[in-house]
């Protein structure tokens, strides 16, 4: 890496994809933003995402309420979908991040660190937290003529827990995870 | 075996291939090709490959697939409203309509384009791509790598509605006042977006740029 250390961004000659993007972010940095995710992800799941007021009745709904709802109606396949976009793939890549950077900080390669570096490389594309937002966005848009609508601390808490993860995935691209894995082996 | 050839609108490369290199398609490490096919990446230990296997095959079944259904998806209503007054079908393109009217022009257009536009534009590209492939075209293949990473950055938007419709038919089931059913277009459409998403995975965008080396 050494050799393309000026230009802050490298691409293909050929196809122009970016094929090195220089890196500013260090090893605590990705910790410290993966904490907070945790964080995040727990007041995101614990708490109501959003109640509705309606002819004096009240209903709240959770981020696994609402794959629940649609299990409820017989659409399981649906329901595990939406639960695994939303809840498990952000989860699982939290949880990874923390164990393997944690002890890669102190110098040791984590059991399964190859398993579990290319299971976030292939659980990239399944991480739907942002999209989740504006689907929420758009429910309750709908809602909003009909009904009370009231936005719920955890709503806000996957908010924040969305630009947590961009930052996250942001600084650590895949040639930057080996990198360290390779700093700590030497 | 011989250096890929300047062509006049690209500046020299070499491939990794020619010099037998291969990329290990997991951690990216750059490793001499020794005993070909059935090694491991000494960095990660994933399989290594010249080229993803089968990836043709594998894309043109997951897009046929994905087609067939983007029909159902839809023409079949994704929900169902029941209330005292009324009962009501919402497809798709009803539920744009809907949000049209009820005056969130913004919002309208982006659901039209994540749910509508592209799963369209999805299917027609990667079939597109897979047709260029199929017949050896040498031309564009610079605007064609464009577009597939275009595909991928944009197909998982889609999902947006399937979210819509998990928390509308959770919240609104107030009794016999009114509820929301999720119906059988929205498994469709859902199954659309993950077979588009693991179509583009699946496809080795190099095999756009296999004709140009020989050339």
């Amino acid at each position: 890496m050494d050799k393309i250390a000026a230009p802050a961004r490298v691409r293909c000659v050929r196809c122009r994809a970016e094929l090195y993007r220089s890196n500013a972010a260090s090893i605590d940095t990705a910790i410290a933003l993966a904490a907070t995710a945790l964080v995040l992800f727990i007041l995101a799941n614990m708490y109501p995402l959003v109640s509705l007021n309606a002819n004096g009745t009240t209903r709240a709904a959770t981020l696994l309420g609402a794959a629940l709802g649609l299990y409820r109606q017989g659409y399981a396949t649906i329901a595990v979908l939406v639960a695994f976009t939303t809840v498990l793939v952000p989860l699982i890549q939290i949880l990874t991040f923390l164990y393997v950077l944690v002890a890669l900080r102190g110098g040791r390669r984590a059991p399964g660190l190859n398993e579990l570096f290319r299971a976030l490389t292939a659980l990239r594309p399944w991480a739907m937290v942002e999209v989740f937002m504006l689907g929420a966005l758009v429910a309750l848009v709908k809602l909003a003529a009909m009904a009370d609508i009231v936005p719920r601390i955890a709503l806000i808490s996957y908010g924040l827990l969305m630009l947590t993860l961009a930052a996250l995935a942001g600084a650590t691209p895949s040639e930057q995870l080996w990198q360290w894995v390779e700093r700590s082996r030497a | 075996m011989a250096v890929g050839r300047t062509e006049p609108r690209v500046s020299t490369y070499v491939t990794g291939r020619s010099l037998g290199l291969l990329v290990c398609t997991n951690c990216r490490a750059t490793v001499r090709a020794i005993g070909a096919e059935r090694s491991s990446c000494p960095r990660c230990n994933a399989r290594l490959h010249a080229r993803k296997p089968r990836s043709i095959a594998t894309t043109s079944a997951l897009v046929l697939s994905a087609a067939v259904l983007y029909i159902p998806a839809n023409v079949l209503p994704v929900m169902h409203t029941h209330t005292l007054f009324s009962d009501a079908d919402d497809t798709i393109m009803s539920g744009v309509i809907s949000l049209a009217q009820s005056g969130s022009w913004p919002l309208a257009v982006l659901v039209f384009f994540a749910s509508i536009v592209v799963p369209l534009l999805k299917l027609v590209a990667l079939g597109e791509i897979l047709f260029a492939v199929a017949r050896k075209s040498v031309r564009h293949p610079r605007q064609r790598s464009r577009l597939l990473r275009i595909v991928e950055f944009v197909g998982r938007w889609s999902m947006l509605d399937v979210f819509a419709v998990s928390l509308l038919v959770t919240l609104v089931q107030v009794q016999s006042l009114a509820s929301i059913q999720v119906r059988l277009g929205a498994l469709a459409f859902a199954a659309v977006v993950v077979l588009t998403i693991l179509a583009a995975q699946s496809f080795d965008e190099r095999l756009l740029w296999d004709t140009q080396t020989h050339g």
